[in-house]
């Protein structure tokens, strides 16, 4: 019996402990669902940007819904801030709202909503849902320009404040909010959504304590972080001790190609790990600088990927993650420091300690992956009106290659669990034609598991003009391969790719016009393992899917062909030693 | 006289149900007079089962072939195609540049932090996928013509494949059909053996995935479901049986079978759909409005809504291989399908399901299940796992001899061994509480089940009653109501057998529904009139080609609202067309079904979405839940002794009459155990039960101290 037991609590029961951990994943489950049904932007509704959970009254994360893992680790510091602000200024009916990044936020398009949970007048816990909003104002559309230089210039900045007082919405903050954003019902239509669905995890949480009594939930709520923590440490406890390190880049901030080192140590100690970011790049003038707080909820992320999957998602396992990352560097920044672009930063941790954590445990990372999802900012006006439109479309993505099978290709990134918007659904509401998208043939990193393909996605332009920002990564430093596995080939973004073919950065803000054309090739993912060791069936498999090419499988993989994609043995066995010598020396040190 | 039967007077109507182990039948003749029946399926081919169960039925009931007026049947050949990935060759067709829509999906994964996670194989591989010049845009104009050469030289390619069925999904099709009609008039004149399946036939809806998948996935199984269906009809034909046959769709109607083989993606689901209908009908029999439907067999626990005597359905789902997680908003990892269906949420909680402890002391039951082979360790069939029905033996709920009327015979001793040393050893605890804990935990994933029905939408499950049927359904029914404070339960006779009995009371149904995609005003909405007096027309037109009577046709209206830039609707019903005249109207009553299920009000501009007809077709004939006489072996017998029952762990063992079913009558204290050929009633203390003329039982839990 390993479960800590608390000598107060004898009535402890196993049984009671399992409905109730069932519950809780059941009520973040329905506050998703209900968010999805009641939003009104692409990027909540379709693309699924947002995520639910309840947490404790400390704040303390007690469950997540399969929603964007990212924002996982950041709620706790962000409830901390609301309780520096408001104490214990709570009511029934209350609920804050914030997005400042100085002040427990992340970037300001997230909002974060909190509703306090009060249960026979006492403070219980809160009903917490976080949303992307498609505008928060500021200087360019969508908010999330990667080349902004201070936060003033990314929009409306929202400290913890009241909107709705003992259930009165506070009619001067919603009117802020209609002169502040571009698309104010997409909006507050959203607010409305994560308002409904606040209120429906509270009304559920509130059943639950009435079902079993506050103090009985609260017992197995704290049993439940504790469990998860005892797990989790069970498992650092097997992993072999020592410090293990690793260095992964963001190509450039949107003003210079310089590259961005993200570099980690990670110190395995007796049963719990210290993640130091020192050596990491200082902060940049673009907007990739990332909060403290979303750099623990990256690293958190990290290491939970490698645990069993029956840990529960819960602060229990942040106890056993010590984060570290100076002041004043991209993972620290200082005031006013810009932030919007910082989920790209987020990747790029969690790519970094993917590498450093298959030095640790080598068969349950995966080789890099695209990177990170691609924003594609489209706003305007539609032909013929003074409407606003903006589009925010991502795109995802590739998983590498991993111990035992191949990456994934037209994935999400496993940091985020979000959608996509389906083709006919952005042209039916947006003035832009979607001409192909698909898989980028050859562009994953070959090895014994090869990463999955890039995807490509083309757009034109069917309005007069429009403001396209872009934000891409990956252009010069390609996701890593692992073990002897290849790099993927990297994001290319291409203007007008059928005419006047124009290479753009990976990061750009520019006027485009009718009829133009951006096509945007991103990245794979990188390979697991030599590529000579790949079993020749699956070469072939794949060139008969015209996933990679004849050329490609005998330069990579050493694996000749016939035309009816059969195997050439003989052929493929005398290549293979042929090249052998050279091709299966495994880089040394890093794989990128 | 059980077992004999009387004279056939008039016709005789049967229904057959596959499932994994048994196939059921059941046939109902005029007189009212009832008859069922299990045999063993047949899965290398399916139908043999339903001949034979057909033949031995109709012997035991004293009629023949010629007597049938109709063969009701549900099928798992779709699911099992599915799940067996053994459908037609398959290729799609589709617009220059998306050729990867199908593969790529809506690209969530079904779980956080799981890196060892694969995609499932697309149904169509990537060299089956080809690519064609054409393009209509977001309103129905062309951009680029469909280039006719290249249809016909891709469909070249894929036959030089060895492909014989293609679906064909070009994007922005559900705008304009004609180049998906166009290209089916080239493949159909050209190349005649192929089947051609176009996504604007199946579902004309928004979204390229979604109608890609759909497309997909009637092209997979199209093949197989036209052969089944054809072998199915002769078989009877060859027992004199030549009468209409009718299917179940996945939204649980009736349809004829000349449409089940051309759009079989309507009925993947026709098994569990048939119970949830059945349940309706009962309902309405027993003046029960509000039903939760519980179905628990041997692998899988499935439940679903029906309120204000209405079914709850869905028009999208997925399937997977195992079992579907019941957080329904997750798009992932299986062949989704765009298909109305009833809303069904399935646990893989069964009787049949593993029970284990994990390292950190939790115990976990399912998904892995024991099945009927090897079967849990109590059947001594080489099935050593603790499952559910091993923990309901050793807690006296089951017969410790012998199980299905003492047909099925059981070792207590091999299911106490087996939670000894699975669960009570890990948990250091007694054998009764390991027993205790597996129960309460199957019982928590089923009141999962019932709570994604139920309070996920905004429905408190303690204003309705719980069906329970299947296998194990009234095993566990009490024990499940009893967590979602549900105080009634309502277990039927046939519980066994009863999505075949179902079947038998269901109706026919054709729905049809046009795209409106306009804002709410009354100009709009009296363009919406038009339409309706279409899907009307088509209705109507449909029922009595199906040779049915004008007057025994009804037709239903409704139309999908939502705010502006939503995308979920909400169907709001209107008391026939034109009705309610003002769009004013129509969105205050928009508004009070948003706040019920939302609990809040908005004052956006609210959007016609969708028109729907559902015209239903009235059997003469079909089996009243009121007045049948079910004609079984258990009739006459009384009591058959006591034993000692552990209800609750604070309770200890209390002894607990042993009855058989018809000897329940009028209220009844609990606890109480009541022993049939096809279920197990667990009735606990603190409950009372009666039966009905027909044999239902109802069981009130006392209220909940």
């Amino acid at each position: 019996m390993t479960l800590a037991h608390d000598p107060e609590f004898d009535s402890y029961d196993p049984i009671t402990f399992a409905v109730i951990k069932s519950a809780l994943d059941t009520i973040v489950d329905e506050m998703a669902y209900n968010v999805m049904r009641t939003a009104r932007s692409h990027i909540v509704r379709d693309v699924l940007d947002y995520s639910t959970t309840l947490c404790d009254r400390y704040g303390n994360i007690v469950t997540q819904a399969r929603t964007v893992a990212l924002h996982l680790g950041a709620v706790p510091d962000a409830i901390a801030a609301v309780l520096a602000r408001y104490g214990d200024d709570f009511a029934p009916g209350d609920v804050v709202i914030m997005n400042d990044p100085y002040e427990g936020g992340m970037h300001l398009p997230d909002i974060f909503m909190f509703k306090p949970i009060f249960f026979e007048d006492r403070l219980e816990g809160f009903s917490v849902v976080v949303a992307h909003h498609c505008d928060m104002g500021g200087r360019v559309p969508g908010s999330n320009a990667s080349d902004s230089t201070e936060v003033y210039q990314e929009g409306f900045r929202i400290p913890p404040l009241k909107l709705y007082r003992q259930g009165e919405p506070d009619e001067s903050l919603f009117r802020l909010f209609e002169k502040n954003v571009r698309v104010p019902d997409l909006v507050i239509g959203d607010l409305l959504s994560q308002y409904a669905t606040c209120r429906m995890g509270e009304r559920e949480y509130q059943k639950l304590l009435a079902r079993y009594g506050p103090r009985t939930v609260e017992r197995y709520v704290a049993e439940l972080l504790d469990y998860a923590e005892t797990m989790t440490r069970r498992q650092i406890g097997a992993w072999p001790k020592g410090t293990y390190s690793f260095t992964d880049y963001i190509d450039g901030d949107g003003f210079t190609e310089d590259p961005i080192a993200i570099k980690v140590t990670i110190t395995v100690r007796e049963d719990d790990l210290l993640v130091d970011f020192t050596g990491s790049a200082p902060q940049v003038r673009g907007a990739l600088n990332s909060t403290l707080s979303f750099v623990k909820s990256a690293s958190y992320l990290s290491v939970r990927c490698m645990l069993d999957h029956e840990v529960p998602n819960n602060s229990g396992v942040f106890r056993c993650i010590e984060v570290h990352a100076p002041e004043g560097t991209i993972l620290n920044p200082r005031p006013p420091a810009a932030v919007a672009a910082r989920a790209l930063t987020g990747y790029r941790i969690v790519d970094t300690m993917f590498g450093c954590l298959a030095q640790v445990v080598p068969d349950k990372v995966m080789a890099a992956g695209e990177g990170g999802n691609t924003v594609v900012c489209i706003g305007g006006y539609r032909p013929g009106t003074n409407e606003p439109f903006i589009l925010v479309d991502m795109i995802n993505g590739a998983w590498g290659g991993r111990a035992d099978q191949d990456g994934i290709e037209g994935v999400t990134n496993p940091s985020q669990n979000m959608s996509n918007l389906p083709v006919e659904t952005l042209e039916a509401r947006y003035p832009v034609r979607i001409d192909e998208f698909g898989y980028l043939p050859d562009s994953c990193g070959a090895g014994r598991y090869r990463g999955g393909l890039g995807l490509v996605r083309t757009y034109t332009l069917l309005a007069d003009e429009a403001l396209l920002q872009l934000r891409s990564d990956r252009t010069r430093h390609p996701p890593y391969g692992l073990f002897g596995g290849e790099p993927a080939a990297p994001t290319v973004n291409i203007l007008n790719p059928e005419s006047d073919i124009e290479r753009l950065p990976g990061k750009t803000t520019r006027i485009i016009r009718r009829g133009e054309q951006l096509r945007h090739q991103q990245a794979g993912g990188g390979g697991y393992g030599h590529p000579l060791e790949r079993d020749p069936q699956l070469v072939a498999h794949d060139v008969r899917n015209g996933k990679v090419t004849s050329d490609y499988a005998r330069k990579h993989h050493g694996v000749v062909m016939y035309a009816d994609f059969t195997v050439d043995i003989a052929a493929t066995e005398t290549l293979r030693r042929s090249g052998s010598e050279e091709q299966r020396k495994w880089p040394e040190g890093q794989h990128a | 006289m059980p077992g004999e039967a009387d004279k056939v007077t008039n016709g005789v109507r049967v229904s057959a149900d596959i499932g994994g182990t048994f196939t059921d039948i059941v046939l109902a003749r005029d007189d009212g007079g009832v008859f069922s029946l299990k045999v063993s399926s047949t899965p290398d081919a399916p139908e043999q089962a339903v001949i034979k169960g057909v033949v031995s039925i109709l012997e035991l009931a004293g009629a023949r072939g010629e007597d049938v007026r109709e063969v009701l049947h549900g099928t798992t050949i779709g699911s099992n195609t599915l799940l067996e990935k053994s459908g037609a060759p398959t290729g799609l067709i589709t617009t220059r540049g998306f050729r990867d829509v199908l593969e790529i999906g809506r690209v969530r994964t079904p779980d956080l932090f799981d890196l060892t996670w694969s995609k499932p194989e697309p149904l169509i591989e990537r060299w089956a996928r080809l690519e064609v010049r054409e393009r209509m845009a977001a309103d129905g104009s062309v951009v680029e013509p469909l280039d006719e050469d290249e249809v016909l030289e891709t469909a070249r390619r894929l036959k030089d494949q060895g492909i014989t069925s293609v679906a064909v999904c070009f994007i922005n099709a559900y705008r304009n059909r004609a180049h998906e009609q166009r290209t089916a008039e080239i493949l159909r004149s050209q190349f005649p053996d192929l089947a051609v399946t176009l996504s604007t036939d199946i579902q004309p809806e928004e979204k390229e995935y979604e109608r890609t998948s759909t497309a997909a996935v009637n092209a997979y199984v199209l093949p197989v479901m036209r052969k089944y269906f054809a072998r199915l009809a002769e078989g009877l034909r060859a027992a004199d049986v030549s009468s209409p046959i009718y299917v179940i769709n996945s939204s649980g109607g009736l349809s004829t079978v000349d449409l089940a083989a051309e759009k079989p993606v309507y009925f993947i689901s026709s098994g569990p759909a048939a119970g949830v209908t059945g349940a309706a009908r009962l309902g309405a029999s027993i003046d029960a409005e509000n039903l939760i439907v519980f179905d628990m067999g041997g692998t899988t626990a499935k439940a679903a809504l029906i309120e204000g005597g209405r079914i709850s359905r869905a028009n999208e789902y997925e399937f997977r291989a195992g079992i579907s997680t019941p957080s329904r908003f997750i798009k992932a990892g299986g062949y989704l399908m765009r298909a109305p269906n009833i809303d069904i949420a399935e646990v893989g909680a069964g009787a049949g399901s593993i029970a284990s402890v994990d390292p950190g002391g939790l115990i976990h039951v399912g998904p892995r299940s024991a099945g009927a082979v090897p079967g849990p360790a109590c059947y001594g069939l080489g099935g050593i796992n603790a499952t559910v029905t091993d923990a309901n033996l050793v807690l006296g709920m089951l017969n410790p001899v012998a199980l299905a009327g003492g047909t099925l015979a059981v070792d207590i001793e091999r299911a106490r061994a087996a939670l000894e040393r699975d669960l009570a050893k890990p948990l250091d605890t007694s054998l009764e509480d390991a027993a205790v804990g597996v129960r309460a935990v199957v019982n928590a994933g089923m009141a999962r089940a019932i709570r994604a029905v139920t309070i996920e939408r905004g429905v408190d499950p303690r204003d309705f009653s719980l069906v329970a049927f299947g296998g194990s359904g009234p095993v566990h029914a009490c024990d499940v109501a009893h967590l979602l404070g549900i105080r009634r339960i309502v277990l039927p006779n046939m519980a066994g057998v009863f999505t075949a009995a179902g079947m038998l009371a269901g109706d026919v149904e054709r729905e049809f529904i046009e795209p409106l995609s306009t804002l709410l005003e009354d100009d709009a909405l009296q363009a919406a009139v038009k339409r309706f007096e279409e899907l009307e027309q088509s209705a109507r037109s449909a029922l009595l080609a199906d040779g049915f009577r004008l007057e025994s046709i009804a037709l239903e209206q409704s139309v999908d609202l939502r705010f502006e830039n939503q995308d979920t609707t909400l169907s709001v019903p209107l008391n026939g067309i034109g009705e309610p005249g003002s769009a004013e109207v129509l969105r205050e009553r928009f508004l009070q079904e948003y706040e019920r299920v939302y609990e809040y009000r908005a004052d956006d501009a609210v959007e016609l979405v969708a028109a729907r007809v559902v015209g239903t077709a009235y059997r003469a004939g079909k089996l009243d839940f009121r007045s049948y006489r079910l004609t079984d072996a258990d009739s006459g017998k009384a009591a058959k002794g006591e034993r000692e029952v552990m209800f609750a762990r604070e309770a200890g063992w209390t002894p607990t009459p042993v009855v058989n079913r018809h000897a329940i009558g009028k209220s009844q204290r609990g606890p109480l155990i009541v022993e049939s050929s096809d279920t197990t009633v667990v009735v606990p203390p603190d409950a009372s039960v009666f039966a009905d003329e027909v044999g239902n039982l109802f069981v009130e839990m006392e209220a909940q101290g």
